[in-house]
């Protein structure tokens, strides 16, 4: 996490989709390692963007554009896996993240979508091998079974399902936490609203501040 | 676009007398159409780009879930990023890695911000690295500037006779103060007053409050003896008299373009209001090719046009000539201006124009957690236009033993819409999103802004093949960072971390790399001021030294940029420029 005003909403994203379009390797190459080596990127056009409005509004069934049937439910457990329901929030299933991503691999290069899907077909390999069912139909607990092996090594993925791993979930990161389930009711973010005036840390204004628990 | 197509076809050379031409309608052509035309002097305004309809196009309060692109654009647009400015040789526009894409765009170039921002296709660039952004549009970059409104103090304005490097600016701090005052009262200027010379108070209306995490920062660092102030913000908080001003409902949104216009933006702030004069006629879509020189009077007779859509190409003539296109593009303007006289440049019998390009070091930062507020109930941390800033602390009464000048800091922490953390935080299922909803209202960075030394070498020249889409040739670039910054960008690094540490932060990280040339926005230079006219382009009153009725308006006279962000210094310096005119008008010197 590294952001200031100047730099365009998220630096990093920037550097992510950048990454997404032109010579990748050699990009990645001059970029260093572990600025997002895995985490491929495409844009969106305005058409789906409107088209994954209209979706999360409607909770309609998906209209899948690149996904199969049996990729996309796989996609969703792995993504509601890393963020679920729970007593706090609903989770990605609920924001629409399986669709979301959906959305963005039908957009993107060659390369991309091999990335995705090479990456699902080798976790429902595991998952039959295993347990002799698809990823979309495993229990709780076999769904951590196999999440806490993909995700062993995440500060640096060394297996194509590790790198897959951190792959789902940065795309997951994104498309859960700026929806509005993600903005609103998880986080509880209380911006981008008309205030007659900021208040920042009462000591500011010589209180005890309730927040942080600083004195004047 | 209706009023732009109408305005164009309208306007054109015998539709009206002007007495002054101002090119640009950014922060800099904005001041000068105001001051002028509210003083009674018939104005043409030449702007590249088209009209903006601020209520329309300034997305201020839109939710990234409003559509599933979340910053990205769309298919075919894309920003150039960080590495590719490394990587790539320029031009961009002609490089077959990017023919795929319709549009290529600086890295400001977001969903927020496209339709400002130049393609790069259309207006590339040459030589060595450089992050140029450009807005081609009714008020260029003041659409969604930064809003860090700082002065230059002394030690700017007198920074050879502080450390011995280079030369002074020919004018001191007390000759633009006033202006600055002027300004803070015209525009309004959110701070606080806190007497630190190296970054002198203005008048200020009520501040951006510091935030929790923020608070607990200060305190820290004050036993460095270092400050960590209010951030200073050119937005109105209490009001200002205009009616197209709101006063800040400290929304957050500003970078995309303030709808309330409480943010300065250069076409609501001075533009409006001055056409509301009668004396300010707007010609948008005018590209400026050259100044047109007369050798008989040695003056400029007026500047060639080139119509962004029709392409006609028109001589429109006037008394005086003023460009605010933007430091460098003024200067290529004028490096574009070529007669017998000064077969090099307009105004550039000293051979300097184009040299002495300087900004500010960006890149360096750090970023932490303040565990004060880890686990606690998120709060509103980022209702407001800037974040805090810490003032320069180096070179001001000691002297660091590896390099001159210094740097400040801008940045602040608390709950932001985006929980960016989310990506460093390992693990999957409701402990990772506990952990996340833990370290939200916990995270504080910041960043550096250093000021790079102005050399000679540091240059732009014409390209001599290539041209930009109106057969303008394009700017090539000689720049790079000196040792000075190299030392500066370590030292940067070592003390956010020892600030941060200091502060009891966790999972602390620096960045310890520099962005590349340009990224800061900050350009100034290229077109110094100075006393002799062997060594300098502009006389103390942004004039040319060869030519007297040529005025620059932009920060292309500076002589050092300090740390200071430039805008609030072009508005100053441009009215002072303007009184200085108006006296010689009404003298009759002109
Ligand atoms: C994202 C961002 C953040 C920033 N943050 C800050 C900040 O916090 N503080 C700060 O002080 N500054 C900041 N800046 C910089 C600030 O925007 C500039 O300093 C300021 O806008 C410069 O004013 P200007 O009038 O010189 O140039 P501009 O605002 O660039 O205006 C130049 C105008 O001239 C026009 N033009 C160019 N060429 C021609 C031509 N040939 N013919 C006719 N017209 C032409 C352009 O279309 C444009 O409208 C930021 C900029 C950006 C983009
Ligand atoms: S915080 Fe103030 S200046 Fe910024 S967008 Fe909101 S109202 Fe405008």
């Amino acid at each position: 996490m590294w952001r200031i005003g100047y730099v365009p909403e998220d630096l990093r994203e920037q550097e992510l989709v950048s990454v997404g379009g032109v010579t990748r390797r050699g990009a990645l190459k001059a970029l260093g390692a572990g600025v997002g080596g895995f985490a491929l990127w495409p844009y969106l056009s305005d058409e789906g963007a409107r088209a994954f409005a209209r979706i999360q509004q409607s909770q309609a069934p998906p209209t899948l554009r690149f996904l199969t049937p049996a990729q996309y439910k796989d996609l969703d457990a792995l993504a509601e896996a890393i963020i679920p329901a729970d007593r706090h929030s609903p989770g990605a299933r609920a924001a629409r993240v399986a669709d979301y991503i959906d959305l963005l691999l039908s957009e993107s290069d060659e390369e991309t979508q091999a990335t995705w899907t090479d990456g699902l077909s080798e976790v429902d390999r595991l998952s039959r091998e295993r347990f002799q069912a698809s990823f979309a139909l495993l229990n709780a607990a076999q769904t951590t079974e196999l999440l806490t092996e993909m995700s062993k090594h995440e500060r640096d993925p060394q297996s194509g399902l590790e790198k897959f791993f951190k792959t789902t979930k940065e795309a997951t990161v994104r498309g859960y936490y700026t929806s509005e389930i993600g903005i609103h009711k998880e986080l509880g973010y209380k911006g981008n609203q008309h205030l007659p005036e900021f208040v920042g840390c009462k000591t500011v204004d010589g209180e005890p501040c309730p927040h942080c628990g600083q004195k004047p | 676009m209706e009023e732009t197509r109408k305005l164009a076809s309208s306007i054109h050379p015998g539709s009206g007398a002007w007495d002054v031409i101002i090119v640009g309608s950014g922060a800099a052509g904005g001041m000068a159409a105001f001051q002028l035309a509210t003083a009674g002097v018939k104005v043409l305004l030449l702007e590249a780009g088209r009209m903006i309809d601020g209520q329309k196009e300034y997305r201020t309060m839109e939710w990234p879930y409003a559509s599933l692109r979340r910053g990205r654009l769309p298919e075919g647009e894309r920003p150039i990023a960080v590495a590719e400015y490394n990587m790539y040789d320029r031009p961009y526009g002609n490089h077959p890695e990017f023919a795929p894409y319709k549009k290529l765009m600086s890295y400001a170039g977001s969903t927020f911000t496209r339709n400002w921002v130049v393609n790069e296709k259309e207006h590339p660039t040459t030589g060595t690295p450089f992050a140029w952004v450009r807005a081609r549009i009714l008020g260029g970059k003041t659409n969604f500037w930064g809003r860090g409104a700082l002065r230059y103090g002394p030690l700017e304005f007198k920074a050879a006779s502080h450390d011995g490097y280079d030369v002074d600016w020919p004018i001191s701090y007390e000759d633009v103060k006033p202006y600055y005052d002027r300004v803070d009262e015209l525009l309004g200027c959110s701070g606080t007053k806190e007497g630190l010379m190296q970054v002198p108070d203005g008048i200020f209306q009520r501040p951006s409050k510091l935030n929790c995490v923020e608070v607990h920062f200060k305190r820290a660092i004050a036993k460095l003896d270092r400050h960590y102030i209010p951030g200073r913000a050119g937005v109105t908080t209490d009001g200002v008299l205009s009616k197209y001003r709101a006063r800040c409902m400290g929304r957050g949104r500003c970078g995309r373009g303030c709808d309330l216009n409480a943010s300065f933006h250069s076409p609501t702030a001075l533009i409006y209001p001055a056409r509301d004069s009668g004396h300010l006629t707007v010609r948008p879509q005018s590209i400026v090719s050259e100044v047109l020189f007369d050798e008989a009077t040695n003056k400029a007779a007026g500047v060639r046009v080139i119509d962004g859509v029709s392409r006609d190409v028109m001589d429109f003539k006037a008394r005086v000539v003023i460009l605010g296109a933007g430091a460098l593009e003024s200067t290529r303007i004028l490096l574009n201006s070529r007669s017998r006289r000064y077969p090099n440049g307009l105004g550039n019998s000293s051979g300097v124009l184009g040299c002495y390009l300087s900004e500010h070091l960006m890149g360096i930062g750090g970023s932490g957690y303040i565990p004060i507020r880890k686990g606690t109930a998120p709060t509103l941390d980022d209702g407001r236009p800037v974040a805090p800033y810490v003032p320069r602390f180096r070179n001001l009464t000691d002297r660091h033993p590896r390099f001159i000048r210094g740097y400040h800091f801008q940045g602040g922490g608390g709950c932001a819409e985006y929980p960016a953390m989310a990506h460093e935080i390992e693990g999957f299922g409701s402990a990772f999103k506990e952990q996340v909803r833990e370290w939200y209202p916990a995270p504080i960075s910041l960043g550096g802004f250093g000021e790079v030394l102005p050399r000679k070498e540091n240059r732009v020249l014409l390209d001599p093949e290539v041209k930009d889409a109106w057969g303008i040739p394009v700017l090539r670039f000689d720049y790079r960072f000196g040792d000075n910054e190299m030392k500066m960008v370590e030292d940067m690094a070592e003390q956010i971390e020892e600030m941060l540490t200091v502060a009891g932060a966790e999972n602390i990280q620096v960045r310890r790399e520099p962005l590349p040339p340009g990224w800061s926005i900050h350009e100034i230079g290229t077109a110094r001021m100075g006393e002799d006219p062997k060594t300098s382009v502009t006389d103390k009153f942004c004039r040319l030294h060869d030519v007297s009725n040529v005025y620059l308006a932009d920060a292309a006279p500076f002589v050092s940029g300090g740390t200071q962000n430039t805008t609030w210094s072009i508005l100053a310096m441009c009215w002072r420029t303007m009184d200085f005119l108006k006296e010689e008008m009404k003298r009759g010197d002109i």
